[in-house]
C-alpha cells in the first residue's frame, strides 16, 4: 500500500469527475499548495511557486486564491481532484509544480529544469571533495566517517548503492508526516547540527538550504544523469485531465513569461538547466 | 473536515442509560463473553479469529427468508471497515475518521451514548494513505477500546461512553496513523501501527487495560532488544526444521541503518491462544520502497509472529516474502484452529497472505506444515520450498531481476494481494476456511516519474487487470471477474470450491452452525452461501458498497446478522479505476472487460449504514 495506492485513488476519481470538468468561474486563479513547503510554497506566499502563481493571476486580471493542504500521499486526490460539496467546483484548478510525466494529473509543458545536486557542508573535513565520484575511492577510514543523507526512493540512494556506500548512508524518509516540518527544513537542520555532512538533494531543496546560511557555507555540485540513473527532471504545472482549455491558457502564460519565471527561480539559488526537448508520450493525445 | 472535531456526550445519555440493559462491571473476561454466541465481543468472534458462530436459527433452508430488521446511519461518508461488537445486548458501532463510537440499545435501537474523539483533521488526514478507515473496537473490563486514526488509544466506559484514559501510541508527525482494531487479552490491550509509506517501523504494543501504561513494545525489525527476539529461544523454520534464529536475525538482513525506517507495520488483526499464552499477527512490507535500494531479506518484514502475551518475547517468527518486490503486505490475520494433518492432530495457525499462498503452521513451534496457492493464477513464485520455507521466485515476475528499465508485466496477484485485510472465516462443520479474495494481476512499470513531497524520483507505476484465469487451475479462461470467494482446506492446501465475484471481495465473512456463510460485496450485496457447496442462497442490496465484516449475534432469542456498508478504503476508490491507465483516452478503451469494471460508482455510492438482518416473524 504505497505510492501506487495513491495513484489508484487519483485515477479512481477520473471517471467520476470528467463530466463536470471545464465549467468554472473565471474570476479567480485557484491554486492548491502546501502551506509550509519552502522553497516551493508557504502560506505567507514566499515560495517561488507562489510568486509565479501571482504573476499569472496578475496577467489574467484574476484574484489569486489558495486551497492549502500538506503535500503528501494523496495530495492531488485531496486537492485538485476533490470536489467542493454541493458545487460543480473543485478545491482548486491548478497545482504549480509537478514533474513532467507525473500521471495523477495532466501536466503542461515544462517551465524549468533542475537536477539533484551533491551538497556538502564546508569546513567539516570534506572540502577536498570536488566530485561525488571521489567518495567511492576514499580510504576506508574516511569512508566510514561519511555522514550522508539517504532518501527512501531517491536517486541519491541508488547512486550510493552503485558506489557500494549504502552502509554509510543515514536514512531519511522522503516524506515527513509532520505538517510543520518539510524535508528540506529537516535536512537543513540536520546539516547545521552535524547529524549529516552531505546530501544528494533535489535542486530546489538544495537551493533553499543554501539560502538559510551565510553564503559559501556549502559546496553544491550538480549530478549528471546517466542512462541508468536519472537526476534531472523537467517541472510543469498540473490541471485535471480533460481541462484542456486551462492547460492551453497556462502554456500560453508559460511561453510568454519563461524568462521571468527562470529569473524568479534562480533568485532562490536553485540550479537551473536548459529545458530539454520533451519526449513524446504515446498516450498523451487527449 | 478541516476543523478539529470536538468530543461530546449527548445530553440524553444519562436518561437512556437508566433504561439500558446492564453491562457486566466485573472483569467478565472476553473469553467468557465469546463463549456465549449471543455476543460478538471481539473482531473475530473469538480469540482464535475463526469468525464462526454456533447460532443456527438462520440455516441453509430458511436463509432465503432473511429480511432487514433495522438499520442505522453512521453519518460518515468514508469507507466503513470492521463491524459491530455485541456485548450483553448492547451493540457498539464505530465509524471511519472522525472515529465516532455509538453504543446502541438493541431493544429500542436507539443511541445510549456516542463519543467522538478530538482529532486534528489537518494533521491526521494528510498522513492516512488509503482512506480514513477504522476496523473496529475492542471490549474488555467494562471498557470499550478505540484505536483512533491519530494513534491515540482511548478506553471508554462501556456503560457511559466516558473516557477513562488515553495514551499516545505513536507520533503522527513521523507519519504514524492507526486503522486496526485493538484486542484485549488478559489485563492488556494490544495495538499496532500503520504508516509504512512514511517509513514507520512497525511494532506491537501492549498497554495495561486499567491505566493505559505501556507494558511492552516489540518492533518488527531492529536489534534483538527492540524486536524482543531472544536469540537463544526464539525459533524460525529453516533447513526443514524449527531452529533458533540466533543473534541479530533482523539487523543482519539489512544494509546499514535502513532497518530504522524499515516498515513492517502491523495494521492487521491479532489472535490469541490462551493455552499457549501467545498473541499472533503479521507484519507488513519493508520500507524503502524500491527493493533494489534495500538489499537483503529485510527481516522481519512480511512475517508471521507469535509473542508471549505477558512479556512480548517472540516465541517464533516466519518470513513469508523475503525482500518483497511486489508490496505483498503481510499483515493478514492468523486463525488458530486444531486440525488433523497427515493423520495427526495439530494446533495450527492458518494465514492467507497477500502473496497468494495459504500457510498452515504449527502455532506452538512455527513449524511449516502447508503452503499452497489459494488462487492458482498466482505466478510470482512457483511454490514455497517446504525445506527452506522460502518462495521460489520466478525471474520473469521479479521486478528486481528484470531491472529498472524493464516493464514487468502480468504479475499475479496484483499488489492488492490475492486477499487483503478482510478476515476469513472457518467452519468446524465443513473444515473449510472461507476466503474473501481478489483476482487481479498487475504490470509494474519502472522509470515513471513520481513525486513525493517536493522531490521527483524515478519510481514505478502499477496498473491492474483481471486475472483472467481459473482460480482452481490457473488456466486462462477469458473471465473478467476481479473477486473470488473461495473455500479452502488448510490441512491439504486444496480448494474445495470457489465463486466468482464481479469486484474484489473486501468484506470479512462469517460462518455459522446453520451451514451458511455470509459476506458482502463491493456493489453492496449481503450474500449468504451454502458452506458446503458455495451455492448462493440469499442476497440483499444494502445502501452502499460493503467493505465491512459480517457479524452475527442473538438478542431476545432471535439470531441477527449485521454488516456495515459504506464504500471506500483502498477497494472502493481503487479497484474499479485500477484498470484505467488514468488518461482520458483510456476511458474509452476496452469497452469489454475494462469498460464494464471501470467504475464502481455506477453500482454504489458513499454513506455509512449498519444493516441488521433477521428472519421474519415474532
Amino acid at each position: 500500500m504505497k505510492a501506487f495506492s495513491d495513484s489508484l485513488k487519483a485515477l479512481a476519481c477520473i471517471g467520476l469527475l470528467l463530466g463536470s470538468a471545464g465549467s468554472h468561474a473565471e474570476e479567480t486563479f485557484r491554486v492548491c499548495a502546501d502551506p509550509l513547503n519552502p522553497p516551493y510554497s508557504t502560506k505567507e506566499q514566499t515560495g517561488y511557486e507562489n510568486k509565479i502563481a501571482q504573476l499569472f493571476a496578475d496577467q489574467l486580471g484574476q484574484k489569486l486564491e489558495y486551497y492549502w493542504f500538506p503535500q503528501r500521499i494523496g495530495f492531488i486526490r485531496n486537492t485538485l481532484k476533490a470536489e467542493i460539496e454541493n458545487t460543480d467546483q473543485f478545491k482548486c484548478d491548478v497545482v504549480m509544480g509537478v514533474p513532467v510525466g507525473f500521471d495523477f494529473a495532466k501536466t503542461t509543458k515544462p517551465y524549468f529544469h533542475s537536477t539533484y545536486v551533491f551538497l556538502i557542508a564546508k569546513g567539516r573535513g570534506w572540502d577536498d571533495i570536488k566530485d561525488p565520484s571521489q567518495l567511492a575511492n576514499l580510504p576506508l577510514q574516511r569512508q566510514e566517517a561519511l555522514k550522508i543523507a539517504m532518501f527512501d526512493r531517491g536517486p541519491g540512494t541508488a547512486w550510493l548503492q552503485k558506489q557500494g556506500l549504502l552502509d554509510q548512508g543515514i536514512p531519511y524518509q522522503s516524506m515527513t508526516g509532520d505538517d510543520q516540518n518539510n524535508v528540506a527544513m529537516q535536512i537543513e537542520k540536520d546539516l547545521k547540527a552535524g547529524v549529516i555532512d552531505m546530501v544528494i538533494l533535489w535542486g530546489p531543496m538544495a537551493g533553499y538550504i543554501t539560502t538559510q546560511s551565510p553564503a559559501d557555507s556549502y559546496t553544491m555540485i550538480p549530478l549528471r544523469s546517466s542512462p541508468s540513473l536519472k537526476f534531472d527532471f523537467s517541472m510543469a504545472m498540473a490541471v485535471r485531465y480533460g481541462d484542456n482549455e486551462r492547460l492551453k491558457l497556462l502554456e500560453g502564460l508559460i511561453d510568454k513569461n519563461l524568462a521571468h519565471i527562470q529569473e524568479i527561480i534562480k533568485s532562490y539559488n536553485i540550479p537551473v538547466l536548459p529545458i530539454p526537448a520533451q519526449a513524446h508520450r504515446d498516450d498523451d493525445d487527449d | 473536515m478541516k476543523k478539529p472535531v470536538k468530543s461530546w456526550l449527548l445530553a440524553s445519555t444519562v436518561a437512556a442509560l437508566l433504561a439500558a440493559p446492564t453491562v457486566s462491571t466485573a472483569n467478565s473476561g472476553v473469553e467468557k463473553l465469546t463463549q456465549n454466541p449471543a455476543n460478538w465481543a471481539i473482531w473475530g468472534g473469538n480469540y482464535a479469529g475463526t469468525r464462526y458462530s454456533k447460532l443456527d436459527q438462520i440455516n441453509t433452508k430458511n436463509v432465503k427468508n432473511l429480511q432487514p430488521a433495522w438499520s442505522f446511519s453512521t453519518g460518515v461518508l468514508r469507507g466503513h471497515e470492521g463491524g459491530p461488537l455485541v456485548v450483553n445486548d448492547i451493540l457498539y458501532v464505530h465509524t471511519p475518521f472522525p472515529n465516532t463510537v455509538y453504543a446502541i440499545d438493541q431493544k429500542t435501537q436507539s443511541v445510549i451514548w456516542e463519543y467522538t474523539p478530538t482529532m486534528d483533521a489537518d494533521v491526521t488526514i494528510p498522513v492516512m494513505c488509503c482512506d480514513t478507515v477504522n476496523r473496529g473496537l475492542a471490549y474488555g473490563d467494562g471498557k470499550i477500546f478505540l484505536q483512533q486514526s491519530d494513534t491515540v488509544l482511548t478506553a471508554l466506559d462501556a456503560k457511559t461512553g466516558k473516557r477513562v484514559w488515553s495514551v499516545q501510541n505513536g507520533d503522527p508527525k513521523l507519519g504514524m496513523t492507526n486503522t486496526q482494531a485493538p484486542v484485549v487479552i488478559k489485563d492488556k490491550v494490544f495495538t499496532g501501527i500503520s504508516g509504512g509509506e512514511f517509513g514507520v517501523r512497525g511494532f506491537l504494543a501492549a498497554y495495561d487495560i486499567r491505566t493505559g501504561q505501556l507494558v511492552w513494545k516489540g518492533y518488527s525489525m531492529g536489534p534483538d532488544e527492540d524486536t524482543l527476539i531472544n536469540p537463544n529461544k526464539t525459533t524460525t523454520w529453516k533447513d526443514g526444521k524449527v531452529q533458533k534464529v540466533g543473534p541479530n536475525s533482523s539487523t543482519s538482513t539489512w544494509e546499514g541503518d535502513q532497518w530504522k525506517i524499515g516498515g513492517g507495520t502491523t495494521w492487521g488483526w491479532y489472535t490469541y491462544d490462551p493455552d499457549l499464552n501467545l498473541v499472533y499477527y503479521g507484519s507488513g512490507n519493508p520500507s524503502t520502497w524500491n527493493p533494489v535500494q534495500r538489499p537483503g531479506d529485510n527481516k522481519w518484514s512480511m512475517s508471521l509472529w507469535a509473542r508471549d502475551v505477558d512479556t512480548g518475547e517472540v516465541k517464533w517468527v516466519y518470513q513469508m516474502t523475503p525482500h518483497d518486490e511486489w508490496d505483498y503486505d503481510g499483515i493478514n490475520e492468523v486463525v488458530l484452529v486444531d486440525q488433523k494433518i497427515n493423520g495427526k492432530m495439530r494446533k495450527t495457525a492458518v494465514h492467507f497472505d497477500r502473496n497468494g499462498f495459504g500457510y498452515t503452521l504449527d502455532r506452538e513451534t512455527g513449524e511449516l506444515l502447508v503452503a499452497e496457492k489459494f488462487d492458482k493464477t498466482v505466478n510470482w513464485a512457483t511454490h514455497v520450498d517446504m525445506k527452506s520455507g522460502r518462495p521460489q521466485v520466478v525471474d520473469r515476475y521479479s521486478t528486481e531481476f528484470n531491472g529498472e528499465d524493464e516493464n514487468t508485466t502480468d504479475i499475479c496477484p496484483a499488489a492488492l494481494g490475492a486477499k487483503n485485510q478482510q478476515p476469513v472465516s472457518y467452519s468446524p462443520q465443513t473444515g473449510y476456511f472461507y476466503i474473501s479474495g481478489n483476482h487481479l494481476c498487475m504490470n509494474y512499470e519502472p522509470f515513471e516519474v513520481s513525486y513525493t513531497a517536493g522531490q521527483p524520483y524515478v519510481g514505478a507505476t502499477l496498473t491492474m487487470r483481471p486475472a483472467q484465469g481459473d482460480v482452481m487451475t490457473g488456466k486462462p479462461d477469458n473471465s473478467y471477474n476481479l473477486g473470488q470467494f473461495t473455500a479452502w482446506d488448510a490441512t491439504t492446501g486444496k480448494i474445495a470450491w470457489s465463486n466468482k465475484e464481479q469486484f474484489s471481495v473486501w468484506s470479512g465473512s462469517v460462518a455459522t452452525a446453520g451451514g451458511v456463510v455470509f459476506y458482502g460485496t463491493l456493489e453492496g450485496y449481503l450474500k449468504a452461501v451454502d458452506a458446503k457447496t458455495g451455492k448462493e442462497l440469499y442476497r440483499f442490496k444494502t445502501p452502499s458498497g460493503i467493505i465491512g465484516n459480517v457479524n452475527t449475534w442473538e438478542y431476545n432469542g432471535k439470531q441477527y446478522v449485521g454488516v456495515l456498508s459504506g464504500i471506500g478504503g483502498w477497494a472502493g476508490i481503487g479497484i474499479a479505476a485500477g484498470l484505467d491507465s488514468g488518461d482520458e483516452s483510456s476511458n474509452s478503451e476496452g469497452l469489454g472487460a475494462v469498460g464494464a469494471y471501470r467504475s464502481l460508482s455506477s453500482f454504489t455510492k458513499l454513506g455509512g449504514t449498519l444493516t441488521v438482518f433477521a428472519l421474519p416473524g415474532k
